[in-house]
C-alpha cells in the first residue's frame, strides 16, 4: 500500500513538472507575449551614410569594447549606448560583449586611461535618441529593438542575418520587465 | 367806359397767365434738361474718379502683398537662418548627448523652415534678378547644411575642438554668404516697395487732383445750370412785360382812332356844324361804324381770353360753308367795298356739310379775310376757295391774298398771340396781333387746324381745314355707291 501510494506521488509530480515545463511557468515569472519574435530582436543601426552592411558577433564585439576604432572609410567610430537598466543595453553587453555592467565600464575606463579609447561611448536616455543621435552622426553605431526601428538608420546585417530572419543571432531578453 | 376797362382787365389776364405758362414751361424743360446733363457729366465723372480711386487701392494692395509681406518673409528667413546656427553652436555648451540632440532637432527644424521658404521666394519669383538670387541663396544655403551637419556631427561625437575648427573655416564664411544673399533679395524688396510707394502716391496725387476737378466741373455745371434757368425765367418775365406793353400800346391805338372820330362827329352835331339831315346821316353812319370797329376789337380780345381759358364751348352741328361764307361777307362787306377789294369765291360744287359751331367758324373765316385785307396791299384782291380733301376727309378753306407775304422765318411765329412781325409794325399796319392766333385756336378747338403757306411780296395762302360731318359722310357714300351702280348697270 505503501509503496503504491509513491508510485503514484511521483506520477502526479512529474506530470506537473513535464505541465509546468511546457508552459514555460518556471520560476513563477511568465514570459510577455511577443517574447520570441522577431520584434524582440537586437537591431545594429549605423548611419545612412556607412558603407558598411554585414558584420559578425565578433567584429561587434571589437566595436563596443573599443577595440576598433575607425571605419573602413576612415571614419571615427563613435559608439551610442542606451542608459543602464535598458534590456537592450543589457542584451548587447551579455550577447555581444559578454561583460557583466561592471565589466564593461571597467573595460572602457580602462581603454580611455591606456588611450585605446578615444571618446568613451554616448549614453542616450531612450531608443529614439539613439536613432537621432546615429541620423546625425556619420560614424555612429547602436542599437536598438527591432519594433523601434525607422528609415533615418540603416540596421546591419549580423552573421549575415537580418533583425526579421527567424536566425537572427541577437535576442533582447525581456523577462522581469514590467 | 366799363366795357373797355373789363376788356382790357380780361385780356390782360389772360396775357398774363400765357406769358407765365410760357416762362415757367421754358424753365421747367430747361431746368429738366439741364438737371440730366449736369446727372450724366457728374455720373460720368464719378466713375471716371471711382475708377481711378480703385486703381490707386490695388496699387497699395499690390505693393502691401508684393513688397511689405516679400519684406516680412524675407525677416522670417534671416530670422530662421540665424536659428538654424545657434541652435548648432548650443550644442558646444553642454556634454549631455540627449541635451546635445534637442538642439540638434531644433536646428534641423529651422533649417526646414529656411529651405521652404527658400522654396515658397523662387515659386513666386516673377523678375530673372529674383530668380537668379533666388538660386544663389538656395546654392549657399544647401553648402552652409553640409558644414553645419559636419559640425553638428563632430560636436554630438564630443570633438567640440573639431566642430569649432569646421564652424570657424567653413561654416562662418558660408553662413556669410547667406546672410548677404537674404541682404540682397531685401535691398531688392526694398527698392521695389520705393518704387510701388512711389507709383502709390503719384496716382494717389493724381486721383485727387481729379477728384477736384471732378468736383469744380460738377459743381461750375451745377452752377451755369442755375444760371441758365434763373436767365431763362428772367428773359420770360421780360418778354410778358414787353408783350404787356406793346399789347396796351397796340389796344390803346386801336381804341383810340375810332374813339377820337366819334368824340368828333359828337361835337360836330353838338355846336351845330351839321345843319342838314344828309350831313347827319354821314356822322350818324360814322359812329356807328366806328361803334362797330370798337366792338369788334372788344369781342376779339374777349373772345381770345375765353379761348385762352378754355372757357368757350362749341356745339358742332353739321353746317353748310355756304352759310359760313354768307355771314362773313355781309360782316365784311362794307369794308371791301370801301376798300375797293375784289373778293373772288369758289365752292366745290359737291362740298360736304361741315361739323362746325357756325358762329366759332365765322369768326374763324372771318379773321383770316380780315388778315388778308390788312396784309393784300395795293392788289385789292383776296380769294375764298373751298373744296373736299377726301383723303383726309376735311373741308379744306383756303384765303388767299396777292399781298405782301410773309417772311419764312415768320412763318413759325404768326399764330404766337401777339406776336407783330417787324415789318409790319414798320410799315404802320396797326392789329392786336390776336386775329391769327385766335382763327387756329378755334379751328383746333373744332378738331380741325389752320396751315399757311407764303412767299414775300406774292401773297399768302391760309388753309383751314375742317371734318366733314357725319352725316354729309354718310351721302357722300351713299352718292358714291349709286354712282357706281349706275356705271355698272350700263
Amino acid at each position: 500500500m505503501g509503496r503504491v501510494t509513491n508510485v503514484v506521488l511521483i506520477l502526479i509530480a512529474a506530470g506537473l513538472s513535464l505541465w509546468s515545463f511546457n508552459s514555460g511557468a518556471v520560476g513563477g515569472v511568465s514570459l510577455p507575449e511577443h517574447a520570441g519574435s522577431s520584434d524582440q530582436n537586437l537591431a545594429i543601426v549605423v548611419n545612412l551614410a556607412n558603407s558598411v552592411s554585414d558584420l559578425s558577433k565578433v567584429e561587434l564585439r571589437t566595436i563596443f569594447l573599443g577595440q576598433r576604432s575607425y571605419w573602413p572609410n576612415g571614419r571615427r567610430i563613435t559608439i551610442v549606448m542606451l542608459e543602464v537598466g535598458h534590456p537592450e543595453r543589457k542584451a548587447l553587453l551579455q550577447e555581444v560583449c559578454q561583460m557583466t555592467e561592471k565589466d564593461y565600464n571597467n573595460r572602457i575606463l580602462h581603454g580611455l586611461f591606456t588611450g585605446e579609447l578615444f571618446v568613451s561611448p554616448k549614453t542616450l536616455a531612450s531608443p529614439t535618441g539613439v536613432r537621432k543621435f546615429v541620423f546625425n552622426v556619420p560614424g555612429a553605431i547602436g542599437y536598438v529593438r527591432r519594433s523601434d526601428l525607422d528609415d533615418t538608420v540603416k540596421v546591419l546585417r549580423i552573421e549575415g542575418k537580418l533583425p526579421d530572419d527567424p536566425e537572427y543571432p541577437l535576442h533582447v531578453d525581456l523577462r522581469g520587465v514590467k | 367806359m366799363f366795357l373797355r376797362n373789363y376788356a382790357v382787365s380780361k385780356a390782360l389776364d389772360s396775357l398774363l397767365g400765357f406769358a407765365r405758362t410760357q416762362g415757367q414751361r421754358l424753365s421747367k424743360y430747361g431746368s429738366l434738361f439741364l438737371t440730366i446733363v449736369v446727372c450724366i457729366v457728374a455720373l460720368g465723372l464719378g466713375i471716371f474718379a471711382v475708377g481711378d480711386l480703385q486703381v490707386v487701392d490695388l496699387q497699395a494692395q499690390q505693393m502691401y502683398a508684393v513688397s511689405v509681406l516679400g519684406l516680412r518673409h524675407i525677416g522670417e528667413l534671416q530670422y530662421e537662418a540665424q536659428e538654424t546656427r545657434r541652435s548648432t553652436l548650443y550644442a558646444l555648451t553642454t556634454n549631455d548627448s540627449n541635451r546635445q540632440l534637442e538642439y540638434a532637432d531644433q536646428s534641423r527644424a529651422a533649417d526646414r523652415h529656411v529651405t521652404e521658404g527658400i522654396a515658397e521666394y523662387l515659386k513666386q519669383a516673377g523678375i530673372p534678378q529674383e530668380i537668379a538670387m533666388g538660386h544663389n541663396l538656395e546654392a549657399d544655403w544647401a553648402d552652409y547644411l553640409k558644414i553645419r551637419d559636419e559640425v553638428l556631427a563632430s560636436i554630438l561625437e564630443g570633438s567640440a575642438k573639431e566642430a569649432v575648427d569646421l564652424d570657424l573655416k567653413g561654416g562662418v564664411p558660408s553662413f556669410d554668404r547667406v546672410r548677404q544673399d537674404l541682404d540682397s533679395i531685401k535691398r531688392l524688396y526694398d527698392e521695389r516697395a520705393a518704387q510701388q510707394l512711389a507709383l502709390v502716391d503719384t496716382s494717389s496725387r493724381r486721383s485727387i487732383y481729379r477728384l477736384i476737378t471732378v468736383l469744380t466741373l460738377t459743381i461750375s455745371f451745377a452752377c451755369i445750370s442755375i444760371w441758365l434757368v434763373q436767365r431763362s425765367r428772367l428773359a420770360a418775365a421780360l418778354q410778358l412785360a414787353r408783350l404787356q406793353m406793346d399789347f396796351v400800346a397796340s389796344i390803346s391805338h386801336e381804341l383810340r382812332t375810332p374813339l377820337s372820330v366819334i368824340r368828333s362827329a359828337a361835337e360836330n352835331i353838338c355846336d351845330g356844324i351839321v345843319d342838314n339831315a344828309e350831313q347827319l346821316t354821314g356822322y350818324g353812319s360814322m359812329i356807328r361804324n366806328q361803334t362797330r370797329q370798337v366792338t369788334d376789337l372788344v369781342n376779339q380780345i374777349l373772345l381770345f381770353a375765353a379761348t385762352r381759358q378754355r372757357k368757350q364751348a362749341y356745339a358742332l352741328t353739321s353746317v353748310p360753308f355756304s352759310q359760313v361764307l354768307d355771314s362773313v361777307t355781309e360782316n365784311i362787306s362794307e369794308l371791301l367795298r370801301d376798300g375797293g377789294f375784289v373778293l373772288e369765291q369758289h365752292i366745290d360744287p359737291d362740298l360736304p356739310e361741315l361739323l362746325a359751331d357756325p358762329a366759332a367758324l365765322t369768326q374763324c373765316l372771318q379773321n383770316l379775310v380780315v388778315n388778308a385785307i390788312k396784309y393784300s396791299g395795293s392788289s385789292k384782291w383776296i380769294g375764298i376757295f373751298a373744296s373736299h380733301s377726301t383723303s383726309e376727309n376735311k373741308v379744306l378753306i383756303r384765303v388767299q391774298d396777292r399781298g405782301i407775304g410773309i417772311a419764312h422765318s415768320e412763318l413759325k411765329r404768326i399764330f404766337e398771340p401777339f406776336y407783330r412781325s417787324p415789318a409790319v409794325s414798320a410799315a404802320q399796319i396797326h392789329g392786336t396781333g390776336l386775329g391769327l392766333a385766335l382763327a387756329r385756336n378755334i379751328a383746333q378747338a373744332m378738331a380741325g387746324d389752320i396751315l399757311v403757306q407764303s412767299e414775300l411780296q406774292s401773297g399768302s395762302i391760309f388753309t383751314i381745314q375742317i371734318p366733314v360731318s357725319p352725316e354729309s359722310q354718310l351721302r357722300v357714300r351713299a352718292k358714291g355707291f349709286t354712282t357706281k351702280a349706275s356705271s355698272t348697270s350700263k
